[in-house]
């Protein structure tokens, strides 16, 4: 058996993270809780066989999506995914600056958006069908590689690409529509995209 | 690149997962568009927000009993 408190000493930092991954993705907190649990005692079983140093964080990532899968396979909504195949290889290139900063041309929309409560942008997620979300998540929240989320959720990374097109643009649009109906920006603008 | 190509780029071109080549013609093409520019500052906003707005608080208790299972795992 793993030494306890190695690994409580190893994982510990990334239990606020699994946590609110988990509750995004159970959509409450008892079984946000439950998920959480399974994950490190399945971490733990497994921590022996531990070998991927420095991959920590995504190891544990990993076992959260399996553990999810496993505990609530039932609910699980599918999206239609028949057209992700033929996705061209994409080349890795290093983290971007320039323009994200230079953006500064911001619409009303855009705006109205940075001004949204946090359970507003909260329940625009976990409307989203599950697998963008988890996508979406990976990613913008977690800022994890396009690789680390095929590794993670054990698909093509032509898959997490289109999953995380999609669930982003939904978002988009759910949190564009939102902005609308409270009355935040004076008429629906086209999405860009 | 044209705007509806340059729109489908965005998404990685905002990851940072795009060939040197795209990353170039995206800016470029970025700088003097106006439409596509809102577009990609949309993305922005949005991937922000998503990135600060879903931190929530460990309930208090989560760490000791993870703490308990993991010890009563290791009894067995
Ligand atoms: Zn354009």
């Amino acid at each position: 058996m793993a030494d306890q408190a190695r690994f409580e000493e190893m994982t510990r930092e990334y239990m606020p993270a699994l946590y609110s991954h988990a509750l995004r993705l159970t959509r409450n907190p008892a079984d946000a809780e439950d998920l959480v649990q399974e994950t490190y005692l399945r971490a733990y079983r497994a921590f022996p066989n531990y070998q991927e140093a420095g991959a920590l964080r995504a190891w544990l990532f990993r076992i959260a999506t399996n553990a999810y899968i496993t505990m609530y396979r039932a609910k699980q909504r599918r999206p239609d995914e028949r057209d992700l195949d033929g996705m061209e290889e994409w080349a890795l290139h290093g983290a971007i600056g320039g323009l994200e900063a230079a953006a500064a041309a911001r619409t009303a929309e855009a705006e109205a958006i940075d001004a949204m409560p946090d359970e507003d942008v909260k329940r625009a997620l976990e409307d989203l069908p599950d697998v963008f979300r988890q996508a979406v998540l990976l990613r913008d929240v977690e800022g994890f590689s396009y690789q680390e989320i095929a590794d993670i959720t054990e698909v093509p990374i032509g898959t997490v690409m289109s999953r995380l097109h999609r669930g982003r643009r939904k978002l988009e649009e759910a949190l564009s529509d939102l902005a609308v109906e409270r009355g935040l920006v004076p008429t629906k603008e086209p999405a860009g995209a | 690149m044209d705007c509806y190509e340059i729109r489908e780029q965005l998404y990685a071109y905002l990851d940072g997962e795009t060939t040197v080549w795209r990353r170039r013609a995206v800016a470029r093409h970025l700088e003097g568009c106006p439409p596509c520019l809102e577009g990609y500052t949309l993305k922005v906003t949005v991937r922000r927000v998503v990135a600060q707005r879903c931190q929530d608080p460990l309930p208090a208790d989560l760490e000791s009993r993870i703490s308990a299972l993991l010890a009563a795992e290791a009894a067995d």
